[in-house]
């Protein structure tokens, strides 16, 4: 039985911990408080809030808000290792398969009800059966609450993942109370147990938050980490305030009417940089963007036009028009400083060689057929891309068309037709959450890329999940990596910075992968 | 007039009907479904069609249908897919809001257009009449999106007079009411601003050269009655029809300038209805429009009988 105690600090390789390797850090002596208490903090959110049911939803701005409202057991430190939250440690059996968590203690719903184990199961329960990602939970053989602070998993079978994906928070496995936990999907009053409490939600107008009182930080750590760590509401209340016009929203922050927002265009970024009253804070690796090829229908059934299309694309170009210079280029689908970055089938990464890319069709019998890019107009940056791609592939004589439609017609059109060739997305939380994360849409069973069984692939998906060493799992994320390059699946382009701004007297605010607002306040 | 309204409203219901007929069906058209949206990119067809168990959209295409008409006799238009909410609610609580910056809107339109409509057709082919009718051609031409964004960098970025957006409801502000709703309004009057001024120079010009005005003239009538008493009325039955449109198309307009100005209305509701393909809210949302356009004509058919006695629905022969 391997034990992890208030650990501060479960690092990346922590399935392998189950072989003994574990690190746990002293408890800081000194835990934040609030320089300052009060206020109401206004942020403007780009994006609708699609409900806040955090189980029944992938979209980052239900995550945006519903990360104040809700915790779980386990969840992902700044590095995006998992760390505890809800539960004050665990043991894994021997044999691997047995998870049992200790919860900890006095902590309260925002109802005034205590947590108990029999919330955590109802909550896990409920996730099995409508949580977008319930794929996580289908190595479970059962579930039970032994005691009011103890939580047990049993596997079916060995998963050394399985912490990284009850920890994952692309669609976090959030706690409720058991009574809330027995609603069908978005049927739920929103009540969890962060530091912030429900208050109200006008649908595209704003969501209110207020601090809840009883809150109970986790003494097991000094300061906010990830989404997890010591959390302290500092602001009275809170509001999301929804403003999906770009424009508005630097005006929202340049007036004060809003004291942060996300997404602040390059080029009122650029304008905004030189005034004192506001703070501009770049979001490295935010989202990966890629392009995605139909290996099920010609011309990119064959090899050789999609080599072709890979070498021939200068990503500088791409990437400049696409974000108006907020990029960085990289090869990886993982972000640079990442554990699990890795260098494979870099060498097929931003070729920029017409001439080659020519020979390729040539040799692959190339005539003129139409490579259709399916893009969208929802994501200006995914259009622009799109845009530019085509324009860079006539030059190298490809009979490139662009077709351009909303995104729910463009996901509609990937899933259900063989009408395109090149499918424009991005990946963003995925490759944050780690390497399974980043690639599960290209393998399959999602398979993305249409690509015809290859157990090499396969094999090596098999190995990230199972290998029972971190070595060993980033080796396979390396192989997988490779053999996405080596058979063109899609084209990486390079990754996309988001620029988040607040107002020069709110302290505090460190980006992440949503705009945390605990252990952030007003000066004085 | 009473069996008039009352024989106009019932033959709105089938219009209705028919409107959310149509609706359903080119929605069910438009690829793209709320399972696929909420399900994420790497969901697989097995997790979505599980999602689109739980929102009941496995159902066939009449059943779905059916069951919604037969709720809609009930009165309920249903529960939101995405919002937690039921779909009349959230139209409710949003009416209110898209309603008085509605009203703002046509209040200044009135006002500016009919004001210098008038005067440009007294003052016809001098300075006065080229600016104002100018102005009036410029408030055609902007685009109302790219308006609202100038008017919140001039007047809450510089000059910090109005907020750059949000929304204060009347009864809890009246004040932050009007500060908020100002900005809006007047985004969306310019475009009609123009319109109606243009039109209410033209008639105006039409019946100052009519034989009844030259008479009053004659009579050594002061000028402002001959205007305000003689013509004014006569002008204001092409206006009266025009307003009914413009009243329409402000609550249309309201779409774009309630997502510059982030403001919670049923404009804002429908297109993220739209966006998210939550077919509840779409349909209600259809629905609600279709019976404020039948309304809208309604008033506007009543007022128009009102302004020229010779009109008398039923009595057509006069």
């Amino acid at each position: 039985m391997t034990r992890f105690a208030g650990s501060r600090h479960l690092l990346y390789g922590m399935a392998a911990a189950v072989l003994g390797t574990f690190t746990s850090f002293a408890v800081a002596a000194e835990t934040f408080s609030c320089p300052n208490e009060g206020g109401d903090m206004v942020f403007g959110q780009e994006a609708q809030v699609s409900g806040l049911d955090m189980h029944f939803s992938s979209a980052i701005s239900t995550r945006n808000i519903a990360m104040h409202i809700y915790e779980s057991l386990m969840t992902r430190a700044e590095d995006n290792s998992p760390i505890h939250e809800l539960a004050a440690s665990h043991e894994v059996s021997d044999d691997g398969l047995t998870y049992t968590f200790k919860l900890r203690d006095g902590i309260t719903f925002h109802n005034g009800k205590e947590m108990t184990s029999a919330d955590v199961l109802a909550s896990y329960e409920r996730y099995q059966k409508i949580g977008i990602d319930r794929t996580s939970l289908e190595p479970v053989e059962s579930m039970s609450a032994p005691d009011p602070s103890t939580f047990v998993i049993k596997l079916k079978q060995k998963v050394p993942v399985f912490i990284e994906q009850i920890s994952s928070f692309r669609v976090p496995i959030v706690i409720l109370p058991a009574e809330e936990a027995a609603k069908e999907a978005n049927q739920i009053e929103f009540i969890g147990t962060g530091p912030f409490e429900f208050v109200e939600w006008v649908p595209d107008g704003f969501v209110k938050l207020a601090r809840f009182d009883d809150y109970a930080p986790n003494a097991a750590f000094e300061g906010k980490t990830g989404f997890g760590g010591y959390k302290v509401a500092c602001f009275d209340t809170v509001t999301f305030r929804i403003v999906k016009e770009p424009g508005a929203r630097v005006a929202g922050l340049e007036t004060g009417e809003l004291q942060g927002v996300e997404d602040v265009p390059t080029k009122a970024a650029e304008r905004l940089a030189g005034n004192p009253d506001i703070k501009l804070i770049p979001v490295d690796n935010w989202w990966i963007h890629i392009a995605v090829f139909n290996q099920a229908s010609p011309p990119t059934d064959k090899l050789g036009v999609r080599r072709a299309i890979q070498v021939g694309l200068d990503m500088e170009e791409i990437m400049e028009i696409a974000t108006d210079g907020a990029y960085t280029l990289n090869h990886g689908l993982q972000y640079p400083g990442n554990p699990y970055f890795v260098e494979g089938g870099k060498e097929w990464y931003n070729v920029n060689d017409k001439e080659r890319a020519k020979q390729y069709l040539e040799e692959a019998g190339y005539n003129g057929e139409p490579v259709v890019l399916l893009t969208n107009s929802d994501y200006t940056n995914m259009y622009n891309a799109a845009l530019v791609m085509s324009e860079q592939l006539k030059d190298i004589g490809i009979n490139a068309e662009l077709k351009v439609v909303d995104w729910p017609t463009s996901r509609q059109e990937r899933d259900n037709t063989d009408n395109w060739n090149l499918f424009f997305t991005g990946f963003g939380t995925g490759p944050s959450i780690g390497p399974q994360g980043a690639v599960v849409d290209l393998v399959p069973p999602a398979n993305l890329s249409r690509a015809p069984e290859n157990p090499e692939l396969n094999d090596a998906w098999s190995r990230m999940q199972l290998e029972e060493t971190f070595e060993g799992r980033k080796a396979a994320f390396n192989d997988v990596q490779t053999i996405f390059y080596e058979n063109a699946y899609a084209i990486v382009m390079g990754d996309i910075q988001k620029v988040q701004g607040v107002r020069s007297n709110v302290d505090g605010f460190v980006p992440f992968r949503i705009p945390r607002l605990w252990n952030v306040w007003f000066e004085g | 007039m009473i069996r008039f309204i009352a024989g106009r409203l019932v033959s709105a219901v089938p219009v209705m009907l028919l409107v959310t007929l149509i609706s359903f069906l080119l929605m069910k058209l438009v690829p793209g479904d709320p399972a696929m949206i909420i399900a994420g990119l790497s969901a697989t067809p097995a997790e979505v069609e599980h999602i689109r168990q739980q929102l009941g959209l496995d159902q066939p295409f009449l059943t779905q249908l059916l069951t919604w008409y037969g709720n809609l006799l009930q009165g309920d238009l249903g529960q939101s897919l995405l919002l937690g909410r039921g779909v009349t609610t959230s139209i409710l609580e949003r009416l209110p809001v898209t309603l008085s910056i509605s009203f703002y809107a046509l209040f200044l339109t009135l006002v500016a257009a009919l004001t210098s409509g008038t005067l440009a057709a007294l003052r016809q082919n001098t300075w006065i009449d080229q600016i104002l009718m100018s102005v009036a051609l410029i408030g055609v031409s902007l685009p109302n999106f790219w308006l609202g964004l100038m008017l919140i960098i001039l007047f809450a970025v510089w000059l910090g007079w109005l907020p750059s957006g949000g929304y204060v409801p009347f009864f809890e502000d009246p004040w932050g009411w009007l500060a908020a709703a100002t900005l809006p309004a007047v985004s969306l009057a310019m475009l009609q601003m123009g319109l109606l001024a243009r039109i209410t120079r033209a008639t105006m010009l039409e019946v100052l050269r009519q034989d009844y005005i030259r008479t009053a003239r004659a009579k050594g009538m002061p000028p402002w009655i001959v205007v305000g008493k003689h013509a004014f009325k006569n002008v204001m039955i092409p206006v009266v029809t025009v307003t009914g449109i413009i009243f329409s198309l402000l609550m249309g307009g309201s779409v774009v300038i309630e997502t510059v100005y982030s403001i919670p209305g049923v404009g804002r509701l429908m297109a993220s209805a739209i966006l998210r393909r939550d077919y509840p809210v779409i349909q209600g949302g259809m629905l609600f429009v279709a019976a404020m356009l039948l309304v809208v004509n309604l008033v506007v058919d009543v007022l128009y009988a009102w302004f020229d006695p010779r009109v008398r629905y039923g009595r057509d022969g006069d």
